[in-house]
């Protein structure tokens, strides 16, 4: 039997897919973060609870999902609670996906700009990036899952070598002592732990395009886990690296562990420059993400074809990308997509599947 | 027709977002930096005659910097131009004096045709009369903040000029590769110490706590790791040095040293000399009812590795207890008076004692955080010395 499924992916895929969505700055602002929250070199564990917390939160998201095979959030919230209201739904979440495409991309031409290329005017930067995005969501899902699954290994392998490199400047000493303020320190750092996890709100589409939709909590648990041990893992190696005090000072933190030491003789004697180059597919990734998910809500909510969306969107993108006026504006609208995250969590899967339990198990309609 | 025209058109335009050399610099034409020198504000003779003859700007003269450029191609280590280049030095130290670094740094541009750059500096030496008048987060905030130099920059102390540490004596050296490349001797002394890299000093800055910082000496255009310098946390002022046992007994105490030599004079009063082969040192801090206090304990095995005393083997029967009776003495004197000057005279732990600490009595650490070197002073340290010599070289006694 063969079946052409141009606008499926496998379980793998959706895996990945969920993980490049998500993994990006995160990695590089985190260990300052977190630590800035916490106070205590205690970060890793408020990392491994609010991955846990986002797991659940996105079991929720992808059981509501699942009762409507093959929509989108975008389609079945306007069955679960009317046109109007699922379109206003539908809106915040576009908005709340293009916001977060604009940050990613910011993010990554401040990052280039500050260590890669000085003096290169900053639109050169997002430009190219931001045509060949375009290029890419014009492929469909279904290429996008590819670009992933290539990138994903080379990402992740720089990133293991940079971190066994960097075990040398490691000191266990730097992460005690463990609890040593009790759990209230912890507990603040799930403000800034969970933040890295936003967007997650992907899952309630991408459950639609899965050939395989029972696989779908398995497939989204495995790429969160796959994201979870690689912040812990950076927590771990940063604080353990330079300590919670050198990481609260420090812009990029991660980077800054890159460059506190040189490897004489290997073929990179200073990591910091294949690591970013490689780290910018990835932020690269995560842009792409979000700007497919807004153009495919735009086009199910108006009912329009896609590509021209994605033409229109361009614009769009490159004022949100430029909006914050400094490096502070845009650690700030970071912070404000966070919020804005927990917002739309509480209006939209929580409110859909409360609709849901009422319409389907309370009233017996079928909707 | 129109449609291939189109294509032709957008690939045309597409050619115009090849950016890659967009802000490319050829290295010939910059003017790497390698050491970096700062020293308490006074003219050099050309600064002199410049300042006399008006060329001037808005400025106290705080600081001299004097900044230490090599060449591109000496970088890379083997060079062919200089044989013909001949006598000039590898190096060449430009000084400026004001009161910032970076407007300092500006300001070289000025007056060489070459811009500066600070991807591969290596060592910052500070004299310690300048840290006795600046605090040393005032000096080292550009550096931290900028994007150019690494945080792997490691940070020493000169006593005397620090621009002095910047000349050599021998005439293909560059002297903040000289620096740099002596810390390999670690494995052969423990007077020198683990190195502070930036980022390191930065952590310590942050959390208020005192270090020590390598020591150098000039003589005679020689430079020397000698001792160390202790800076204290919360003032980031020098407030005094610590000699060369005093600095190895620090890194001993530290784990930051596996290495080095214990002499002392045996019952005949000759030189008699232990070469450790290893070194763990363990803090344990002790809370009795609020009486805190800590217990330091050496363990090292080593080996009898030179004797004067003609007449009477160390090692023949009795003897080797009565030696490492001795040796254990020297290393327990050397300890105390080490720790004796950080708690008397200076009130600085740059020992690692409130790490300790914060790891085994977290809720006593925080009571006593805000005012640590002061309650440190006052705390009493044990130490004990447990200390075996295994063999005695290739002799057999």
């Amino acid at each position: 039997m063969f079946i052409r499924t141009d606008d499926k992916i496998t379980a793998t895929q959706t895996a990945i897919f969920l993980n490049n969505t998500l993994l990006g700055a995160g990695v590089l602002t985190l260990p300052r973060s977190v630590s800035k929250s916490v106070g205590t070199p205690d970060g890793w564990i408020s990392t491994l609870l609010g991955g846990a917390i986002v797991m659940l939160v996105v079991l929720l998201m992808v059981k509501i999902s699942q009762q409507f095979p093959g929509k989108t959030v975008f389609q079945y919230s306007r069955l679960l609670t009317g046109r109007f209201i699922g379109g206003i739904l539908s809106m915040l979440l576009i908005l709340y996906f293009i916001t977060i495409a604009g940050f990613e991309i910011r993010t990554l031409a401040e990052v280039t700009l500050f260590f890669l290329l000085e003096g290169t005017p900053i639109w050169a930067v997002i430009l190219p990036f931001l045509w060949l995005s375009t290029y890419l969501v014009y492929g469909g899902i279904n290429s996008i899952a590819r670009v992933y699954t290539i990138v994903f290994p080379i990402s992740i392998m720089i990133l293991l070598i940079s971190f066994v490199l960097s075990l040398r400047m490691f000191d266990i000493d730097n992460l005690r002592p463990v609890l040593g303020k009790g759990w209230s320190p912890v507990f603040a750092g799930l403000k800034s732990t969970v933040l890295v996890f936003t967007g997650c709100e992907v899952t309630m589409t991408l459950v639609a395009f899965m050939d395989d939709p029972k696989k779908a909590v398995k497939a989204m648990l495995g790429g969160l886990a796959i994201l979870m041990s690689i912040y812990f893992l950076t927590i771990i190696i940063v604080i353990g690296g330079i300590s919670i005090d050198s990481a609260i000072t420090s812009t990029w933190p991660t980077i800054d562990l890159l460059r506190s030491f040189e490897v004489p003789g290997f073929f990179f004697e200073r990591l910091e420059f294949p690591f970013m180059v490689i780290w910018l597919m990835q932020m690269f990734c995560n842009f792409s993400s979000f700007f497919f998910q807004s153009t495919l809500g735009l086009s199910q909510i108006f009912k329009l074809k896609v590509h021209p969306i994605i033409y229109a969107l361009v614009p769009l993108l490159f004022i949100s990308a430029m909006l914050p006026k400094s490096l502070g504006d845009l650690f700030a609208l970071g912070d404000t997509i966070g919020k804005m995250g927990l917002v739309l969590f509480l209006l939209v899967p929580v409110l859909l599947s409360v609709v849901w339990l009422i319409r389907v198990k309370g009233l017996k309609q079928h909707v | 027709m129109c449609r291939r025209i189109l294509v032709v058109l957008c690939s045309l335009l597409i050619l115009a977002t090849l950016t890659s050399c967009w802000s490319s610099k050829e290295i010939e034409d910059l003017a790497l930096y390698a050491g970096l020198a700062l020293d308490v504000g006074e003219f050099s003779a050309t600064e002199q005659e410049l300042e006399d003859k008006g060329a001037t700007y808005y400025k106290k003269n705080k600081i001299t910097a004097t900044v230490q450029m090599v060449p591109a191609n000496s970088v890379g280590g083997t060079d062919k131009q200089g044989g013909s280049s001949g006598s000039s030095p590898p190096y060449m130290n430009v000084t400026g004096t004001g009161d910032s670094v970076l407007e300092i740094f500006r300001q070289y541009s000025i007056l060489r045709e070459r811009p500066i750059i600070g991807h591969h500096l290596k060592v910052i030496v500070i004299s310690s009369e300048l840290l006795k008048q600046q605090r040393i987060n005032q000096l080292m905030d550009f550096v931290l903040r900028d994007n150019d130099i690494r945080p792997s920059t490691m940070v020493f102390i000169s006593q005397g000029r620090a621009a002095d540490t910047m000349v050599a004596k021998q005439k293909n050296e560059i002297p903040a590769f000289h620096i740099r490349d002596m810390l390999r001797n670690q494995k052969r002394t423990s007077k020198v110490l683990d190195p502070v890299i930036l980022s390191k000093m930065d952590a310590n800055m942050h959390s208020k706590r005192s270090y020590a910082l390598q020591n150098l000496v000039t003589a005679n255009g020689e430079v020397e790791f000698s001792g160390a310098g202790v800076i204290k946390g919360d003032t980031g002022h020098w407030v005094g040095p610590l000699n060369q046992e005093e600095t190895e007994c620090l890194s001993w105490l530290t784990n930051g040293g596996q290495s080095g030599v214990i002499k002392t004079y045996d019952w005949s009063n000759e030189p008699i000399t232990y070469e450790l082969k290893s070194m763990k040192s363990k803090i344990t801090a002790k809370a009795d009812g609020g009486e805190l206090s800590f217990d330091v304990k050496l363990v090292t095995e080593g080996r009898l590795s030179e004797t004067w005393n003609v007449e009477e083997y160390p090692a023949a029967t009795h003897l080797p207890q009565k030696a490492e009776e001795l040796f254990k003495e020297r290393l327990e004197g050397m300890m105390k008076s080490m720790l004796h000057k950080l708690q008397s005279d200076y009130k600085a732990d740059v020992g690692g004692f409130s790490t300790r600490l914060s790891i085994q009595e977290p809720a006593l650490w925080n009571k006593l955080e805000d005012h640590w070197d002061e309650v440190f002073s006052r705390t009493p340290i044990h130490v004990t010395v447990d200390l075996k010599i295994t063999d005695f070289g290739s002799f057999t006694q």
